[in-house]
């Protein structure tokens, strides 16, 4: 046993290894896919607030762009408006001073407006809207000299002006706006083209990780519940070990039980009926010489000697067998085997014992007289060596399918879920391999009680008569 | 005088040998058979007619008890004399009620076994000394632990003499005869002792006179 000790150790810290090496792989395993599983999580958040940020500066830029070339266009119609109105009008100073200084603020407001919207592109981009301001400015200075004019001259010019020129150039503008304009929608589409590019992309990217994780979860999920599979089924079978090797516990100790008891009864029987009858005999012969023998004094005083010895040896004999196991519960039954116990005792220690038994039938199955018996001698074995009782009661009631022992004494009790031995382990052996139950109910206060109920079968009854 | 006709019963031929040899010496006793086991026993007492049964308890087949119970049954007149290893009241309180008038202790047998068979055969109980010492012994301690009041300090004069010839064996009538009074008495009497003794058999009131000393 202690020679396979060693072996058996390092088996159990191999297990031990291998069960922790798994473990770290199953929580390294989950741990990956958790971070996988946060890592998709904030990319996405973030890829789509930059999606949204991207959008809303594209639409602002293109509505910006549109804004200006609206603009360009208002001053255009407005400054055209103004020119003809100057033109028309003959000789007002104060009107004529108001539209001049509306066509300055019209020239000067949309110069800066287009020259801002310029300044705020990319080189790249400016071309168009360069073209733009060089057309707008080219037509600025165009219509800027007819304010200039005298009026007679303004008359003799303003039509041609108004026809020529000015219309031309305002022409040639709306056309570049629309130009511009065309360009600035391709822009918005190509900007829509690009984030969708993109779009597609991270769809791609998450469709990818995502296929990822739920595989490795998928790997993960089918090795754990391998494990755990493996775990249940190497610990079942640990169970059933253990289960089978309670079972032959028990089924050694009744079977030591047993034989220990039978043992008794043998010897018992062999010491009661052999040895004890052989001395009665004695006496018997003994009796008979000298009733026969002659007034010869010494022979009869050896005689005598001869008949004290045997008498002294047939009670030695007698007390021995009854110790070994009392003949009363063979030749009597339960009843009178523990009333003789009681009175025994009684007269060993002072102890007052009392026996009440109801409707005990005399042919109880052998197994379950012998473990009432041996419980009683144990339970006031305790009475006297343990509680120093000086009352006990012993209870044996027989109902149709059980019988019930009570063992109750006055001692001071003890706490029976601290206390064990006291033969406590013993007795339930007995009392359970009858399938029977023991109730120890004990307070430090209030003395012992003892309680044992053991099932009467049919079954049981018949094997006990069989064994009888 | 007649002569009183003895079966032995015992499974041990060297004891049954003992106890012949030993009665065979009285000129007045005559053992008319021998059995091993309780059955023969039985079937012997009812085919013989034996006047006294001295009967072991330990036998096979049947015991000693069981079969006293059959014979005193089938056969009142005959009287057993139990002879047992054991003192002790739960042997002798069975064979009490299983019928027997009288009970031997066996390494005392020798001595007694004579005034046994002549005190039953007269229709008296017969106790070995030891047995009456060892049941009034108990009797006096238990008494003594429980601190209990004797209840023999309860019968009236009249019930301690009918209660000292109902131990002997007497019927109801024969203790009518010799007190000069009528059976019914005697019977109010006998329940007024039961009663006041706490006791319910003529078993149990034989048992308690030998205890108290009334009778040996």
């Amino acid at each position: 046993m202690t020679e396979k000790e060693p072996g058996a150790q390092v088996a159990f810290q191999v297990q031990s290894r291998s069960r922790l090496g798994s473990r770290a792989v199953l929580l390294a395993g989950f741990g990956a896919l958790l971070i996988l599983m946060a890592i998709i999580c904030i990319d996405s958040l973030h890829t789509l607030g930059e999606f949204q940020t991207a959008n809303t500066q594209i639409r602002q830029d293109f509505l910006y762009r549109e804004h200006t070339l609206e603009q360009v266009r208002t001053g255009l119609y407005e400054s055209g408006n103004i020119v003809r109105d100057y033109i028309l009008i003959e000789s007002d100073p104060d009107a004529q001073m108001i539209l001049r200084t509306e066509f300055q603020t019209i020239h000067n407001e949309t110069t800066a407006t287009l020259n801002a919207c310029i300044q705020s592109l990319p080189t790249s981009k400016r071309e168009p809207f360069q073209h733009l301001a060089v057309e707008l400015e080219n037509y600025w200075s165009t219509i800027g000299p007819i304010f200039a004019l005298g009026a007679k001259e303004k008359k003799e010019l303003g039509n041609s002006v108004l026809r020529g020129d000015v219309l031309s150039q305002h022409a040639k503008i709306l056309k570049i706006t629309k130009e511009v304009r065309a360009v600035n929608n391709d822009e918005l589409n190509e900007a829509e083209r690009k984030t969708s590019e993109v779009f597609a992309q991270f769809r791609r990217r998450l469709l990818m990780v995502a296929t990822i994780a739920f595989s490795s979860g998928l790997i993960l999920a089918a090795s754990t519940i391998m494990y755990v599979g493996r775990l249940e089924n190497s610990l079942e079978k640990k169970y059933e070990e253990s289960l089978q090797a309670q079972r032959e516990l028990k089924e050694l100790s009744k079977r030591l039980v047993d034989a220990e008891e039978r043992e008794r009864r043998a010897i018992s029987r062999e010491l009661h009926d052999e040895v004890g009858q052989s001395l009665s005999a004695l006496l018997l012969e003994v009796e008979n010489l000298t009733e026969m023998s002659t007034e010869d004094s010494v022979f009869r005083q050896g005689l005598q000697k001869i008949k004290t010895l045997a008498e002294n040896c047939v009670n030695e004999v007698r007390n021995m067998a009854l110790l070994l196991r009392p003949s009363m519960l063979d030749d009597l039954g339960l009843v009178p085997a523990l009333e003789w116990q009681a009175r025994e005792v009684s007269k060993r220690t002072g102890m007052l014992v009392d026996t009440v038994e109801e409707n005990v039938s005399d042919n109880l199955p052998e197994e379950h007289k012998t473990c009432v018996y041996r419980i009683v001698q144990e339970a006031l074995n305790n009475c006297s060596k343990h509680a120093y009782a000086k009352n006990v009661r012993v209870t044996v009631r027989q109902e149709p399918n059980h019988l019930c022992v009570s063992i109750e004494d006055d001692g001071k009790g003890f706490d029976p879920s601290r206390v064990r031995g006291l033969g406590l382990v013993g007795m339930n052996e007995r009392v359970s391999q009858l399938g029977g139950v023991l109730k120890v109910d004990s307070d430090p206060t209030r003395g012992t009680r003892l309680r044992v109920d053991l099932p009467l079968r049919s079954a049981s009854i018949d094997s006990g008569e069989l064994s009888a | 005088m007649k002569r009183l006709r003895i079966l032995l019963a015992d499974d041990h031929i060297v004891v049954r040998t003992g106890l012949r040899a030993l009665l065979e010496r009285q000129a007045n006793l005559e053992v008319v058979g021998e059995s091993e086991n309780g059955r023969q026993t039985v079937e012997l007492a009812a085919s013989l007619g034996p006047d006294v049964v001295v009967m072991d308890v330990a036998m096979p087949v049947l015991n000693g008890i069981e079969a006293t119970k059959t014979i005193v049954t089938q056969r009142p007149a005959t009287a057993v004399v139990i002879l047992s290893m054991h003192a002790d009241e739960s042997y002798v309180m069975r064979a009490l009620k299983a019928g027997a008038r009288g009970y031997l202790l066996k390494d005392s047998a020798a001595a007694d076994l004579i005034s046994a068979i002549q005190a039953v055969s007269q229709n008296k109980s017969f106790f070995s000394p030891k047995v009456s010492r060892i049941l009034a012994e108990d009797y006096v301690r238990v008494l003594k632990q429980k601190g209990a009041v004797d209840s023999y300090d309860l019968l009236t004069s009249r019930e301690r003499e009918i209660l000292q010839l109902l131990a002997e064996g007497k019927a109801n009538k024969e203790v009518a005869t010799a007190l000069n009074i009528s059976p019914y008495t005697v019977e109010t009497h006998r329940r007024h002792i039961l009663e006041k003794l706490n006791l319910h058999n003529p078993a149990e009131l034989t048992l308690y006179a030998v205890r108290k000393g009334i009778i040996s």
